[in-house]
C-alpha cells in the first residue's frame, strides 16, 4: 500500500501541470483583462501595469515564469489585490473553507448514513417515506434559497429583546457564525448521501450473500451491521471526493449567501477580476486536494472491501 | 483686479475652514455611549490600502481613516483643513500649503512636506503602476511621467521647507485643495515602504498619520481601525474603534444590520426602499450623490450617428415614472449628464422636458420620420449592459418605452462585466449601460465623458467647439465666467445627444439612529469615520 500510496502521489505532478496549463490557456483566452477597468486606463498607465505583472512578455515566457514560481511554491501576487500574495490569501481563505465544510462532511457522513440506513431497513415504512421526502426537498431547494430561509428564521425572526438575531445572519467569528452555513452544507449534502446508502443498501439487503446469513439464524442487526453495512457504503465513499470538494473549495453559494471569508469568494472574485494569478493558484490548491480526496478514499476501498488490495 | 480675486478669495477660505473645524467635534448635548465602536459596511473589498493604488470608493473609505491629506472633508461634505493648516494660490498654477507643526506619523515621527513630495512622486513612478492617476495628473509634469519621458524628481511638488509646500498645476485647478483631501493624494512615510515594500500595508508595518490606526485586516473577513492618539486632532474623535465589513452583496448586509450585526450599510439592494423605510423610517437615508446613470450612444454607429435618431430616443423616456415606479430608491430624473450637486457648471434643462408627454412623443415620431424610419421600416437597436438586475430592469423600461411610442425594435444583450468595459471601450456597441461617479466635486469631470480624445469618452462623440469652451472654462480664472464656460460646453454637448441621461443617483444606506455625526449632505459620499459617534442608547 505504501509503495501505491507514492505511485499515486507522483502521478499527481503531471496532473497537476496538466490542469494548470489547460487553465492557463483559459483564463487568457477568456475576453476582458485584468485592467479593463469602467474607465478606459491612459496607455502609459497600462503600460506600467503590464509591465510590473509581466503582462507585456510572451504568453510561453508567462507561462514558463509562473512554473518556475510554482516549483517553489509561490503562487504569485494577486492582480487585484495588490497587498496580497495569492498564497496569503489562500493562507486566510482554506481555514475558514476547512472549518464550515471540513466539518460539515464528517457531520453529513455521519447522519446521511444513518439516515440512509434507517430508510432502508424500514423499507416502505413511515421512516422511510420521510427520510425520502427530506431527501428531495434537501435535493430541490437550491441553497441560495434554503440559506436566506435559516437566516429568516434564526437571525431575523427569533431574535433577543435588543433587536440581536440569535445566531448571526453571516460574517465570520465564533461558534455561532459557523451553525448556520454548516446546517445549509449538511443539509444539501445529507439529502444525497442518505438516498445514495437507502438505494446501496437496499440492493445489497437482496443479494445471495446476506440470504445466506439471514439463512444461517444470524440477528438482523448482525446481519445489517456486519455484512451488509460495508459492501453497502462503497458507493458512499465514492461520493466523498465530489461532496468533500463542493463543500470545501467549492461552497460558493454558501460562503456568498453567508459572507464567508473562505475559498469560494476568492474564486468568485478571481474569476471576475480576471485575477489570473488567483484562478490559477486556486485551481493548483483545488487539484490537489482532489488529487489527495481521490487517494484517501481508493485506500479506504480496500478497507471496506477485503477484496481489494494495493 | 482679477489679480486680487485669486490671489486672497483662497486666503479668506482658508480662515473659514480653519473656523469650521472647530465644530467637528460632537455637540456639547449629546451624551456619549461608553462603547464607542462603530461597525460599517463597505461594500466589495479594498484592493489595497497603499494610497498610491487606491482606485475605489471602497478603498477611498478606509484610507480616509488611516491617512490625512492637506486638506479632508467632514461629515457634511466640507474642506477642511487636515495636514495643511492654511494655504494659498499665489498663481493661477500655483498652490502654497502651510503645514501644521503638530501633525504626526502614527510613530510620532512630524508630517512634513516632503512626506508629500515622496508620496506624490512614488505615485506618478511609472514602476509603482498606479492605476488611479486622474487626480495627480493636474499636477505640472505627472502625465509626462507616468509616460516614461520625464523622471518623477520633475514633478510639480517641492517642500519649500519642512512645514511648506509648492504645487505647480497643469492648468489652473481651482479646486486643486479640495482635490488634495482625497487619500490618494496622501503623504506617504517612507521608511516604513523602503524597509517593507509591498508588505507596508499589513497590519504590523503600516504607518498612517489618519484619526485611527489599523489593528487587524483580513482580505473578505473584516478591517478593524483603532483611535490613533497622535492624530494631531485625537481630542476631537469620539470612536474608539471602527469594524469595516467588507461584502459584496447588499441583500446579506441588510439582513446582518436586520439581525444586529452592522450600524451602517453601503447601500441598500434594489427596490427595497418602500419596505425598509415602512420597517426603519429615519434609519433609511437617502441623498443626491455626484453620479449619473446613462445609455451611452455610440454616435459613430451607422443608425445612431443622426442626431435626430438620437434626439427621439432621448426626449420620449418618462424619467418621472422610472425613479419613482421602477426604481423608487429616491433617484432624481435627469436629461443632462451633469448632476443638480457638482461646482463648476449649472445642469441643463433641455426644451422639451416641460413638454406634455403627448407632444414629445408626436416630435419623436417626427424626428424619426424625418430620419426615414417609419411603420414599414422601424428603427432597430440594441441595449447592451453589464449582468446586474438594476440594469436589466432599466433596459426592459427604456426599450418598453421607445417600443409603444415610437414603435423602435430593442434587443437585450447582457455581458459579463469584463467583457463589456471592453466592448464599451472598444466601441463595439449600440447603446451601453452607463453611468459616472465624480472623481472631484467639478464639472471636468463629468466634461471628460464628451470631451474628444478623453479615456472616459466611450460614447466616441466629439466637437471641438465643446473641447474649445471646456479648456477656455479650465484656464478661467474667474468662478462665475468659468462656471458659464462650462455650462455651455454641457449645453452645447448635449443638444447634440451623445448619450441618454436617465436619472442622478444617490446614496441609499441604513444608518443606526444612534451613529451620531452622520448627514446626508455630501454628494461625493465619503462619510470620514472621525466625524461619527456613538449616541448612548
Amino acid at each position: 500500500m505504501f509503495a501505491y500510496t507514492i505511485r499515486r502521489l507522483l502521478f499527481a505532478i503531471p496532473t497537476i501541470l496538466a490542469v494548470v496549463t489547460i487553465c492557463y490557456v483559459m483564463v487568457h483566452l477568456t475576453p476582458g483583462g485584468p485592467f479593463d477597468h469602467e474607465r478606459k486606463l491612459p496607455p502609459a498607465v497600462l503600460a506600467n501595469l503590464q509591465a510590473k505583472y509581466h503582462l507585456d512578455e510572451s504568453p510561453l515566457q508567462q507561462y514558463f515564469f509562473y512554473l518556475g514560481r510554482l516549483l517553489h511554491g509561490d503562487l504569485g501576487a494577486s492582480f487585484k489585490y495588490a497587498d496580497w500574495t495569492v498564497n496569503e490569501l489562500v493562507a486566510k481563505a482554506l481555514p475558514v473553507s476547512l472549518a464550515v465544510g471540513g466539518l460539515s462532511v464528517p457531520i453529513s457522513m455521519l447522519i446521511g448514513i444513518a439516515m440512509g440506513t434507517v430508510a432502508a431497513v424500514r423499507r416502505n415504512s413511515a421512516v422511510d417515506y420521510l427520510v425520502s421526502a427530506l431527501g428531495n426537498v434537501g435535493n430541490a431547494i437550491p441553497s441560495f434559497v434554503l440559506g436566506p430561509v435559516l437566516i429568516l428564521v434564526f437571525a431575523l425572526l427569533l431574535q433577543n429583546g435588543h433587536g440581536v438575531g440569535w445566531l448571526p445572519a453571516g460574517g465570520w467569528g465564533g461558534w455561532r457564525f459557523r451553525v448556520l452555513p454548516i446546517t445549509l452544507l449538511t443539509i444539501v449534502n445529507v439529502a444525497t448521501i442518505s438516498r445514495v446508502m437507502r438505494g446501496s443498501l437496499l440492493e445489497v439487503l437482496s443479494s445471495s450473500f446476506v440470504r445466506t446469513a439471514r439463512a444461517k439464524g444470524l440477528p438482523e442487526r448482525t446481519v445489517i451491521l456486519r455484512h451488509a453495512m460495508r459492501p453497502a457504503l462503497m458507493p458512499v465513499l465514492s461520493l466523498f471526493t465530489s461532496i468533500a470538494l463542493s463543500s470545501i473549495t467549492a461552497a460558493i453559494v454558501t460562503e456568498t449567501v453567508f459572507s464567508l471569508p473562505g475559498l469560494g469568494q476568492l474564486i468568485i472574485n478571481g474569476a471576475i477580476n480576471r485575477d489570473y494569478t488567483l484562478v490559477l493558484g486556486l485551481v493548483v490548491l483545488v487539484t490537489a486536494i482532489a488529487v489527495l480526496f481521490n487517494l484517501i478514499v481508493d485506500l479506504l476501498y480496500a478497507v471496506v472491501d477485503p477484496r481489494i488490495r494495493y | 483686479m482679477l489679480k486680487l480675486v485669486f490671489r486672497f478669495a483662497p486666503v479668506v477660505a482658508g480662515v473659514a475652514l480653519t473656523l469650521a473645524v472647530a465644530h467637528a467635534a460632537p455637540p456639547a448635548n449629546v451624551v456619549l455611549d461608553p462603547n464607542q465602536e462603530l461597525v460599517r459596511h463597505y461594500g466589495a473589498e479594498a484592493a489595497s490600502l497603499d494610497p498610491a493604488m487606491d482606485e475605489t470608493v471602497q478603498e477611498t473609505y478606509i484610507d480616509t481613516d488611516l491617512y490625512e491629506g492637506l486638506t479632508r472633508p467632514d461629515n457634511k461634505g466640507q474642506i477642511v483643513p487636515g495636514v495643511a493648516q492654511s494655504w494659498e494660490r499665489t498663481a493661477p498654477t500655483t498652490w502654497v500649503f502651510h503645514l501644521r507643526h503638530n501633525a504626526k506619523w502614527s510613530n510620532g515621527a512630524p508630517v512634513t512636506a516632503g512626506d508629500f513630495v515622496y508620496a506624490w512622486q512614488r505615485e506618478v513612478d511609472p514602476k509603482t503602476a498606479s492605476v488611479y492617476t486622474i487626480l495627480i495628473s493636474f499636477v505640472a509634469h505627472a502625465e509626462d511621467i507616468l509616460a516614461g519621458t520625464l523622471p518623477p524628481s520633475k514633478l510639480g511638488v517641492r517642500a519649500i521647507d519642512p512645514y511648506t509646500l509648492e504645487v505647480q498645476t497643469k492648468t489652473p485647478v481651482p479646486f486643486f485643495a479640495s482635490m488634495t483631501a482625497n487619500p490618494v493624494l496622501a503623504p506617504e512615510y517612507r521608511p516604513v515602504i523602503d524597509k517593507f515594500g509591498v508588505e507596508w500595508t499589513k497590519p504590523e508595518h503600516l504607518i498612517g498619520n489618519g484619526a485611527f490606526t489599523l489593528q487587524y485586516w483580513s482580505p473578505n473577513d473584516k478591517l478593524v481601525v483603532v483611535k490613533n492618539p497622535l492624530y494631531w486632532d485625537a481630542a476631537n474623535v469620539a470612536l474608539n474603534k471602527v469594524v469595516w465589513v467588507p461584502m459584496d452583496n447588499n441583500d446579506t448586509a441588510t439582513k446582518q444590520f436586520e439581525s444586529g450585526q452592522l450600524d451602517m450599510t453601503y447601500e441598500l439592494p434594489p427596490g427595497s426602499y418602500a419596505q425598509l423605510k415602512a420597517r426603519y423610517g429615519a434609519e433609511v437615508h437617502i441623498a443626491p450623490e455626484s453620479a449619473n446613470y446613462y445609455f451611452a450612444l455610440n454616435v459613430k454607429d451607422p443608425v445612431l450617428k443622426d442626431v435626430r435618431v438620437r434626439e427621439a430616443l432621448s426626449m420620449v423616456i418618462d424619467r418621472d415614472t422610472l425613479v419613482k415606479r421602477i426604481l423608487g430608491n429616491g433617484e432624481l430624473p435627469s436629461a443632462d449628464l451633469m448632476p443638480i450637486n457638482v461646482e463648476g457648471a449649472n445642469p441643463t434643462k433641455r426644451d422639451w422636458e416641460s413638454w406634455p408627454m403627448e407632444k414629445r412623443i408626436a416630435v419623436g415620431r417626427q424626428l424619426l420620420a424625418e430620419a426615414g424610419y417609419s411603420a414599414q421600416k422601424p428603427l432597430a437597436v440594441k441595449y447592451s449592459y453589464n449582468t446586474a438586475d438594476i440594469n436589466k430592469l432599466v433596459g426592459l423600461y427604456v426599450l418598453s418605452e421607445w417600443r409603444n411610442k415610437l414603435g423602435v425594435q430593442g434587443t437585450m444583450e447582457n455581458q459579463e462585466w469584463k467583457v463589456f468595459t471592453q466592448t464599451r471601450h472598444d466601441g463595439t456597441y449600440q447603446i451601453a449601460r452607463d453611468g459616472w461617479s465624480a472623481d472631484y466635486n467639478d464639472a471636468t469631470t463629468y466634461l471628460d465623458l464628451v470631451r474628444c480624445g478623453s479615456d472616459a469618452n466611450d460614447m466616441r462623440y466629439c466637437n471641438p467647439k465643446v473641447n474649445a469652451l471646456i479648456s477656455q472654462g479650465s484656464n478661467e480664472l474667474d468662478d462665475a465666467k468659468r462656471t458659464a464656460l462650462l455650462t455651455q460646453a454641457d449645453q452645447l454637448a448635449m443638444s447634440e445627444y451623445p448619450g441618454v441621461p436617465l436619472y442622478q443617483r444617490v446614496t441609499a444606506r441604513l444608518v443606526r439612529s444612534y451613529v451620531g455625526g452622520y448627514t446626508d449632505l455630501d454628494p461625493m459620499d465619503r462619510v470620514p469615520s472621525q466625524d461619527l459617534y456613538i449616541i448612548k442608547h
